[in-house]
């Protein structure tokens, strides 16, 4: 299987730009002081966490698991600037660890996968914000809605779920 | 000491653990995952303590809604979190930045338990509005603390 993808020229070039990267002064630098990657790492669960439960607050009050004294859309729009505020510091200090490690994080089918979830939830959670916001009473219109924003409250918490579970294998695959 | 720690990590699961190349990473990933949920919980009660986020609402509010999370996920990373010590005890007993991390919890419920009998003193006065001295102290010690444990934890993960 590595014999056959490392034949592909996508695979190679990749493999290319791991061993530049980690060539840079930059990388270098990062990997020479030990702190450096549990410190970083420190912070991107601080931000994961952050991340997390602002996302199951919102797709438990969609599952309707939880019965809050705000209603869903005030709740969205107070943890909105929390989540994508969040999201920036993931992928500002996992980019920093990116760097220091090309070759564990790039090359690897569990980071590759864990970015692309990722992108769905970060399109996901846009989709169910602008809903929201154009307007409030959106995900109880009907039972079908509620039916809909229960599945996406779901799918939400799964991904999550998934992320943080990918993060943690990158380092044993 | 040494001797129930021996006894400790031969009994049948944490000898598995040891053993499995898949148990202890499972294992890890649930107390990841209970982690992440308790400090995001406990960091909103914290910084609406502080004055930094959910001003407008009341802070029984926002501790009713949270709390109970960071009780629930405390429990699952508290037990994930044995086990995975069972599994290597003596090793872990002696590393340095495992015992700071248990001091640190320590400190953290002790701080809890402060700040319930004391920070908590005329809620209803400061409920709607900005908390006083000895519960901002408890909200910002409570902050440090977590961050710290969080930090620990990770640091164990290179040092064992």
């Amino acid at each position: 299987m590595t014999m056959r993808r490392r034949e592909l020229i996508g695979a190679s070039l990749i493999e290319r730009f791991c061993d530049w990267l980690s060539a840079t002064q930059i990388s270098v630098a990062f990997q020479s002081v030990n702190w450096f990657v549990p410190l970083v790492q420190t912070a991107h669960i601080i931000s994961i966490s952050i991340l997390l439960t602002s996302v199951y607050v919102v797709s438990f009050r969609l599952i309707g698991l939880s019965k809050g004294i705000q209603p869903l859309a005030t709740v969205a729009a107070r943890l909105t600037p929390w989540i994508w505020a969040s999201l920036c510091v993931l992928l500002a200090t996992g980019m920093l660890l990116t760097i220091t490690e090309p070759a564990r994080e790039l090359l690897n089918w569990v980071f590759r996968t864990k970015m692309l979830l990722v992108l769905l939830l970060a399109a996901i959670l846009a989709g169910v914000q602008l809903r929201l916001r154009r307007s409030p009473e959106y995900w109880s219109e009907s039972p079908a809605r509620t039916r809909a924003g229960q599945a996406i409250g779901l799918l939400c918490v799964a991904i999550g779920a998934c992320i943080v579970i990918a993060g943690r294998w990158i380092a044993y695959v | 000491m040494s001797s129930v720690l021996t006894w400790l990590q031969n009994l049948n699961f944490p000898t598995q653990i040891r053993e499995s190349e898949w148990l202890f990473p499972t294992i890890e990933t649930v107390h990841v995952l209970a982690l992440v949920l308790l400090v995001g919980s406990i960091m909103t009660v914290d910084l609406r303590l502080l004055g930094l986020a959910n001003r407008e609402r009341p802070f029984s509010e926002v501790a009713g809604e949270m709390l109970p999370w960071t009780r629930r996920a405390f429990a699952v990373a508290a037990l994930a979190g044995f086990l995975m010590f069972s599994s290597k005890a003596l090793t872990y007993y002696g590393d340095i930045p495992f015992r700071f991390k248990m001091l640190c919890l320590l400190l953290a419920g002790a701080n809890m338990l402060f700040f319930h009998s004391i920070g908590t003193r005329r809620l209803q006065e400061w409920d709607s509005g900005k908390a006083p001295l000895p519960a901002k102290l408890a909200g910002g010690t409570s902050l440090l603390l977590w961050i710290s444990i969080v930090a620990l934890g990770r640091w164990v993960g290179f040092t064992t």
